[in-house]
């Protein structure tokens, strides 16, 4: 079932899903002459609709730089990256700003939340930002499937790790962004933790339509996704739909060579 | 460690930049006076030396009762001409000649203004012939021969454009104008002038007339034989002299002099341009401290792992001082610097005649970088001792919780030195013991010292009330704003304090200010009831005006008012005169007890109920005035009123006192339209005779009201100048803070760009937070300031502050220039909070 494609073979949407996010021979470039670095080296990939992809690789080889780029957090070098319709190297700052209030919902490896603010704050904190408020039924149907109903008045220092990260995952629900990029965010948790989060990440994706893109270095998170697009040296290498922990750690390991 | 506490430093150069600007600040404001001081001090110095350097020995008269310990020295008993006859008959004397120096002779310049202004004294003396002895050196034309003949000094001639040979008129005593002819251009000594003083040299007869000295002198200069020293001389003479004489030697009265010129000098400009340079130092050691105490925060972990491997706690307070006392001894040298520059700009303001250098004493350099680098070491010993109490574990934390909850002790203590303060504060107020001023000094010490410590406690509350508006008109930004100035109450806290203590000295000013003016328009709506005022703002002028307005057919009521220092009861006081046949119609007292027209017979007095009550003085008992004249007068009290901002202290009649002053001067007149002619008529008649006079004013009632608001204004803003460097040094500690706080938050500030805040909502953020800074300094600042304002304010009803009045306009505008201010200081920290680079922010570990 898992059907393990080469590297340059199609890339694009491997079936007839709409697409939510996409790249076309995205370039990154680091630093200058001698010192250059090439992070992304002409990657085209396509993230469908309500889909929940997992972007897996070695170390370096440019996971965070494409969710970063994708996510309107960095700006390529060259190539181009769509979300939706909106082509993001055309956009200024602030409308960089404006798609990432509006259409883009964050879970960071660590320090996700804003000290001084409760949990609830933190939850609803792009929509104030952006001054809008939350709808009162998604926001209690989110903190009942995060878990975090007694937990809201509490500061991110009275929270465990994996409750922060919770919290971090609700917050990027609670705008209902049209997608939702994650880079590690399992990476401080232990196994317990990690499942309860990728649980609910699946439950969004599933129940809610959600479309997730996360980073991981780990196989058993990478099993949750929908599909797994493989990285080295900037590159796609290689793509898995439907993964299990066994077939991920296959590929890992056949990359790792 | 050292070498650690070196690098430190360097590497965190922005930071201490600020911390180096408050020092610079403070030690020039400190520096810049001493040096302006000693340049003005040494500026006469080396006029006396060279202008006296002909005189052996001066023979003045002692000095007369009620005047002597006067501020700048005081008057002397004058000397009869005969005496020069007496002294030259001394053996050894070459030559003896009497010099006549008085106050009072005051150019017209060629736009018809008096020369000066209200500026420097303006001097009248008399032409000495023997140039052996005079101090003055004729640079030009020859010496006054005429009698109207004038000499003027060639500073003045230089500044106004005067010639030999033009027509020069001269007011005396603020009488009419009188017209001479300059004959000559002379200098004092081998210097222009006297620092900026006008002087006029004429014949001796006419000295004597205009300055009214009749057939007198101030003192005698004699030079010496040769082979006869100063000191065998003035023993000579002093033996020959009558008992109100004395003899000096001219290096002797060159010394003294000086001495007198000097504590002038410190009185009027030393000691006040270094209280307000303290002030700044004392608000600067806030920013000090906060700057240490955030770059120990920042540090901790790095602290922590020196500790971890082994530094003990006191190489780690070492380290943190050696980095205070390097920057605070750099900042200090450069303060002092800036303190050079500072004091050539105020010499040129003050216009002295200084030859443009400046006087440096190793005195200065030692104070300003001791002064410097023990504020910059004493505010960074608290940080200092909080470093010696990171644990080593630290180093292994995430991240330190960035709130510690305020110790109850640190509420104790500052609870117990604010209550000290305001203790101190009152009793300093209401004594009239020496030590006065230090117990007021202290007090507001302890005040601001005191609301520092509990300032903490009040963050949250306040910023909580203060961040509500904000958090409604800005949304996120606001909401964050107000968490973020909560969030370290302690760092908040000082930081506003320093804003705090700008502001508060500033309202309590304006409180006392402001109760003056109610309380000096109260009393002339109330007490005051003549329709038109008649003043100069120079010394006390002679009765020509109030004769000439007496022949004024307009004009009714015409009375002078005079004044002079008397010494009741071992203390000297101010008393006035006033003619009783005209005091209910210029005045209206409202007696205690007995009639103000008891000072109708002579040798009778009115005094006001708190100087009576103040000095145990009963309506009926006699006390005894000492006046200038030598004569010690029994003074029946005759009645007892209440004191307004206008009159004040003993009243006694023209006559009474008349007989028991050298001259007679009025300090005002006082004068009604006459009957039946119409006021505005009147006014036209005054202004038209006080024409003749040009150092006086003419008002009516409602323009000396303006006028003494306009003064008390003047006033206000040198207040406001002089603090405006406590204040620009408050600004750039909250800058200082959230540059340090954008520092530290630069992940958070990251997340928050990530998630959708745009740069213009950042700035935003960080901006509201500073305003809330501020305006938490100006809510504290005005409470405080008010408090401190009504304290004074309510202790000087001697001077006649009967209505203690809160000029709530001003305040009002203070908090919205604290609001503004926070703006300000917020520029910079925004730049660097919008420049965040969001990945750097969230993927630095
Ligand atoms: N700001 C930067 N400046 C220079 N080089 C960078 C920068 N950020 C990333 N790189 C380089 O780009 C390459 C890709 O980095 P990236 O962080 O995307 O890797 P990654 O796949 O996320 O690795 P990891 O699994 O360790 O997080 C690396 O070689 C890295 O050194
Ligand atoms: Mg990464």
């Amino acid at each position: 079932m898992a059907a393990i494609t080469t590297a340059g073979a199609s890339t694009t949407a491997t079936d007839s899903r709409p697409v939510a996010a996409r790249t076309t021979e995205a370039v990154k470039e680091y630093g200058k002459g001698d010192a250059m670095v090439r992070a992304l080296d002409g990657i085209t990939v396509a993230f469908g609709k309500g889909q929940f992809s997992a972007i897996m690789g070695p170390s370096g080889s440019g996971k965070s730089t494409l969710l970063h780029c994708v996510a309107g957090l960095d700006r390529l070098t060259s190539g181009s990256i769509h979300i939706g319709d909106i082509e993001l190297g055309s956009l200024n700052d602030r409308q960089l700003t404006m798609l990432r209030r509006v259409r883009v919902g964050f879970i960071f490896q660590s320090f996700n939340l804003v000290p001084t603010l409760s949990a609830l704050d933190n939850i609803v904190l792009p929509l104030t930002i952006a001054g809008r408020k939350p709808d009162p039924a998604a926001l209690a149907e989110i903190v009942r499937i995060t878990g975090l109903a007694d937990r809201l008045k509490h500061r991110p220092n009275q929270l465990s790790g994996g409750q922060q990260q919770r919290v971090a995952a609700a917050r990027a629900l609670a705008s209902r962004p049209e997608i939702i990029f994650a880079d590690e965010p399992t990476g401080n948790l232990d196994s317990r933790a990690s499942t309860d989060l990728l649980d609910f990440l699946r439950h969004a994706v599933t129940e809610l339509g959600q479309t997730i893109i996360m980073v991981t270095h780990d196989p058993l998170a990478a099993s949750h996704a929908d599909r797994v697009v493989f990285l080295a040296d900037g590159r796609v290498v290689s793509e898995m739909q439907s993964p299990t922990a066994d077939t991920v750690l296959d590929v890992m390991r056949h990359l790792g060579d | 460690m050292i070498g650690i506490s070196l690098r430190s430093l360097l590497s965190h150069k922005l930071r201490l930049a600020l911390t180096t600007i408050a020092v610079i600040l403070g030690v020039s404001f400190v520096a810049g006076t001493f040096i302006l001081t000693d340049t003005i001090n040494a500026t006469f110095t080396s006029i006396f030396a060279t202008a006296n350097a002909g005189v052996a020995v001066t023979v003045h008269g002692r000095p007369i009762a009620g005047q002597s310990g006067g501020v700048g020295g005081g008057q002397n008993h004058p000397i009869p001409t005969s005496l020069l006859a007496t002294v030259r008959a001394v053996p050894g004397v070459k030559d003896a000649v009497g010099s006549l120096f008085r106050e009072g002779a005051t150019l017209i310049g060629h736009d018809g203004k008096p020369i000066g202004g209200n500026g420097p004294p303006t001097f009248g003396a008399n032409w000495i012939t023997d140039s052996a002895i005079s101090p003055y050196r004729l640079r030009g034309g020859a010496a006054p021969t005429q009698p109207n003949d004038v000499v003027v000094d060639a500073g003045t001639a230089a500044k106004n454009g005067l010639t030999v040979g033009q027509s020069l008129p001269i007011v005396f005593l603020g009488g009419v104008e009188e017209h001479f002819t300059i004959t000559g251009v002379a200098g004092y000594g081998t210097s222009d002038n006297l620092a900026g003083a006008t002087i006029a040299l004429f014949t001796d007869s006419t000295a004597q007339r205009v300055l009214e000295g009749q057939d007198k002198y101030d003192s005698i200069l004699v030079s010496a034989q040769s082979g006869v020293t100063d000191v065998v001389l003035r023993e000579h003479i002093a033996a020959a002299l009558p008992t109100y004489a004395v003899a000096e030697t001219g290096q002797q009265a060159a010394a003294a002099a000086e001495q007198s010129t000097e504590s002038t000098i410190s009185t009027f400009i030393g000691t006040p341009l270094l209280v307000f340079a303290f002030i700044s130092l004392f608000v600067g050691s806030f920013l000090i401290i906060n700057t240490f105490n955030i770059l120990v925060a920042q540090r901790t972990r790095e602290l922590a792992l020196l500790r971890a491997l082994g530094a003990t706690r006191a190489q780690v307070m070492t380290s943190v001082l050696v980095e205070a006392a390097v920057t605070g001894f750099v900042a200090s040298i450069l303060g002092f610097v800036v303190g050079i520059l500072i004091a050539r700009a105020l010499l040129s303001v003050f216009g002295s005649a200084s030859t443009g250098g400046v006087t440096l004493l190793p005195r200065t350099v030692i104070i300003a970088v001791l002064v410097g680098t023990i504020v910059t070491v004493i505010a960074a010993s608290l940080p200092a001792r909080r470093a010696t109490r990171i644990a080593p574990v630290a180093a292994l934390a995430e991240a330190l919780p960035e709130t510690q909850p305020l110790p109850r002790r640190r509420v104790a203590i500052g609870l117990i030195i604010f209550v000290l303060g305001c203790a101190a504060l009152v009793t300093g107020l209401f004594t009239s013991a020496g030590s006065k001023l230090q117990l007021i000094g202290a007090g507001f010490l302890c005040v601001f010292l005191g609301v520092a410590l509990l300032a903490p406690v009040l963050v949250v509350p306040v910023a909580m009330v203060l961040g509500w508006p904000v958090a409604q008109i800005r949304g996120a930004p606001g909401i964050l704003a107000g968490q973020n100035a909560r969030r370290n109450p302690r760092r908040t806290a000082l930081t506003a304090a320093a804003l705090m203590i700008g502001l508060a000295l500033v309202t309590c000013v304006a409180v006392i200010t402001d109760s003056v003016r109610v309380s000096t328009n109260d009393a002339i709506e109330g007490a005051f009831r003549a329709d038109f005022i008649v003043f100069t703002q120079g010394p006390d002028f002679n009765t020509q005006a109030a004769q000439a307005l007496q022949q004024d057919p307009s004009l009714r009521d015409v009375t002078e008012v005079r004044g002079t220092s008397v010494i009741i009861k071992g203390s000297s006081q101010g008393i006035a005169a006033i003619d009783p046949a005209n005091l209910g119609s210029v005045l209206s007292l409202s007696m205690v007890s007995g009639t103000a027209s008891a000072i109708a017979s002579t040798n009778t007095a009115i005094v006001d109920s708190t100087e009576a009550t103040a000095s145990g003085v009963r309506i009926g008992q006699v006390v005894t005035f000492d006046f200038p004249q030598g004569a010690n007068v029994p003074i029946r009290i005759g009645g007892i009123y209440t004191a307004n901002a206008l009159v004040s202290g003993y009243v006694v009649s023209l006559a009474t006192m008349a007989p028991n002053v050298p001259t007679e001067r009025d300090a005002i007149v006082l004068a009604n339209a006459a009957n039946g002619g119409s006021l505005s008529q009147a006014e036209t008649a005054l202004h038209h005779d006080v024409k003749a006079f040009p150092l006086l004013m003419a008002m009516s009632r409602s323009e000396y009201r303006t006028f003494v608001g306009a003064s008390l204004d003047s006033f206000l803003n040198l207040i406001y100048t002089l603090l405006a460097f406590a204040i620009i040094i408050a600004v750039l500690g909250i800058a200082n803070t959230l540059i340090l706080s954008v520092l530290e938050r630069t992940r958070e500030i990251g997340l928050l760009r990530a998630l959708g805040m745009t740069r213009s909502q950042t700035r935003s953020m960080v901006r509201w937070e500073s305003v809330i800074i501020s305006l938490l300094g100006a809510v504290l600042g005005l409470a405080v300031g008010l408090g401190l304002g009504v304290a004074v304010s309510g202790s000087l009803g001697a001077l006649g502050i009967t209505e203690i009045a809160v000029p709530g306009q001003n305040l009002i505008v203070y908090a919205i220039i604290a609001g503004v201010f926070g703006v300000v200081a917020a520029i910079f920290p925004t730049i660097r909070a919008s420049r965040v680079d969001i990945l750097r922010a969230i993927t630095t570990e």
